[in-house]
């Protein structure tokens, strides 16, 4: 069993692609989940009728349910019911739903650590429920949801993996797509593995970044 | 949806092997988690920084990597493991990388004075161990421990992909057999109910751990203890 450096470099434009599918299906993942995020704890927190109760459902379903499944009931059984979607927007679809029931979460419970006090405040300032929301709570809660934000959105990079069994691009397919002609499993995986640990440790000082940043007002 | 009712035999033994995999994989997390949580308590540098490597490793590499690494990589270095070994051995890696973290947690959760109480008592190590923070931990423990079971459950579906007959490979199979009998498609209907059955199985599961965290986490007070024993003296005081 020899190490085989020269085959990686040969590989690096494969894997290159890899990353960058991975990267573009992550990102445009954080945002959407991050919209379905705020809107499922704006409606939990502001109690909307039916579509609080509906949120709940979906978070429960999402969080009970292993993504896999997830993935392929989008993948293969929505085109059964008319909803046809491409490979690439399967996946973001996929992974969007899937992290947007955890952003939901993290977002109602930085919401609920918005004091009412504020929401008093609000009332007699005579500022409208969707200003109050958009101007006072949701960017205090967002401030302190933030960490939890993030881990969900380090989850959800390394959940990106799954769109593999779908035969979408990503980093993951890549890998498994060579080894199956090259047989140079341990070269590709540890390639892959520094990869992705590369891929969560950026996004993790970005955001530590962010986060110090945004809390700066509040240091003594 | 009477061809899932035809295959009843097939579903059943798909459900049976998820439910080995969930138990082969909880089986060795519990005994790593516990071996290597407490090592990682211990005040031992090197021990804690492999620990703590070993952990963040695998809690930062993609599960599905990790599976396929020991499913392609194993034949590499000459050990030929099959899909059930491969999946359940990438589990336990990853799931006990999570059990640490939560054992650890768990027995740092309990306080200092009960460490040092027990040490004036003149208890040993082990003994400190066993009889006053393993019992006190638990509180901590065993509701994050079923929330990991949970995801050890939704794992398992990974079995799916290098081979095993899991309850998802079963669902895929059927389809593929759905398809080429009638030329139609059930991928809707079969993994609907997939989705349902791992959502019952989750649920419970998910309900268990918040009745623990309920349970368990009523503050320990001699309140009820007291209570008890003072609603008879008085009685018997004045008779």
């Amino acid at each position: 069993m020899d190490f085989d450096i020269d085959y990686l470099a040969a590989q690096w434009p494969a894997l290159l692609d890899g990353v960058l599918m991975t990267l573009q299906v992550t990102l445009l993942a954080i945002v959407c989940s991050l919209l379905i995020g705020v809107l499922g704890g704006a409606a939990r927190v502001l109690k909307v009728p039916v579509l609080s109760q509906f949120v709940v459902g979906y978070v429960e379903l999402i969080r009970n349910t292993p993504i896999l499944v997830q993935l392929f009931f989008i993948f293969y059984g929505l085109p059964a019911v008319g909803m046809e979607l491409s490979l690439f927007w399967s996946g973001v679809l996929c992974l969007s739903l899937w992290a947007g029931a955890y952003q939901i979460e993290n977002m109602r419970g930085g919401l609920a650590t918005v004091e009412h006090g504020m929401r008093e405040a609000s009332n007699a300032l005579s500022l409208k429920t969707s200003h109050y929301f958009c101007l006072v709570a949701m960017p205090i809660a967002f401030r302190t949801s933030l960490p939890a934000v993030l881990n969900t959105s380090i989850s959800l990079l390394k959940n990106s993996s799954y769109l593999q069994a779908i035969g979408l691009a990503e980093l993951t397919f890549v890998a498994v797509d060579r080894i199956a002609t090259d047989f140079r499993a341990i070269e590709m995986f540890s390639a892959i593995c520094v990869m992705y640990l590369v891929l969560v440790g950026i996004l993790a000082l970005l955001t530590g970044r962010l986060s110090a940043h945004l809390q700066r007002p509040f240091r003594q | 949806m009477n061809f899932l009712v035809e295959n009843w035999a097939f579903v059943g033994k798909g459900l049976w092997m998820t439910l080995r995999l969930a138990l082969v994989v909880l089986l060795f997390t519990t005994i790593i988690s516990t071996v290597l949580g407490v090592l990682a308590t211990l005040k031992n540098r090197l021990l804690w920084w492999t620990i703590h490597g070993y952990v963040e490793l695998f809690r930062s590499i993609p599960l599905i990597v990790n599976v396929f690494f020991i499913f392609f990589g194993a034949p590499m270095f000459g050990l030929d493991l099959s899909p059930f070994a491969a999946v359940t051995t990438g589990l336990t890696l990853w799931g006990s990388a999570n059990g640490i973290e939560i054992v650890r947690g768990g027995l740092e959760s309990v306080s200092r004075h009960q460490w040092k109480s027990a040490w004036a008592l003149g208890l040993r190590p082990w003994q400190i161990y066993l009889h006053v923070i393993a019992p006190q931990s638990m509180r901590a423990i065993l509701p994050a421990y079923t929330g990991l079971l949970t995801m050890l459950v939704q794992a398992t579906s990974l079995g799916a992909l290098v081979g095993v007959s899991e309850f998802l490979k079963v669902g895929q199979i059927i389809i593929e057999r759905e398809t080429v009998m009638t030329g139609v498609s059930p991928a809707f209907a079969v993994y609907g109910v997939v989705l349902l059955v791992y959502f019952v199985i989750c649920s419970l599961l998910s309900w268990f751990s918040r009745y623990l965290e309920r349970r368990l986490g009523r503050p320990v007070t001699r309140a009820t203890i007291d209570e008890g024993a003072t609603c008879k003296s008085p009685k018997s005081a004045g008779a």
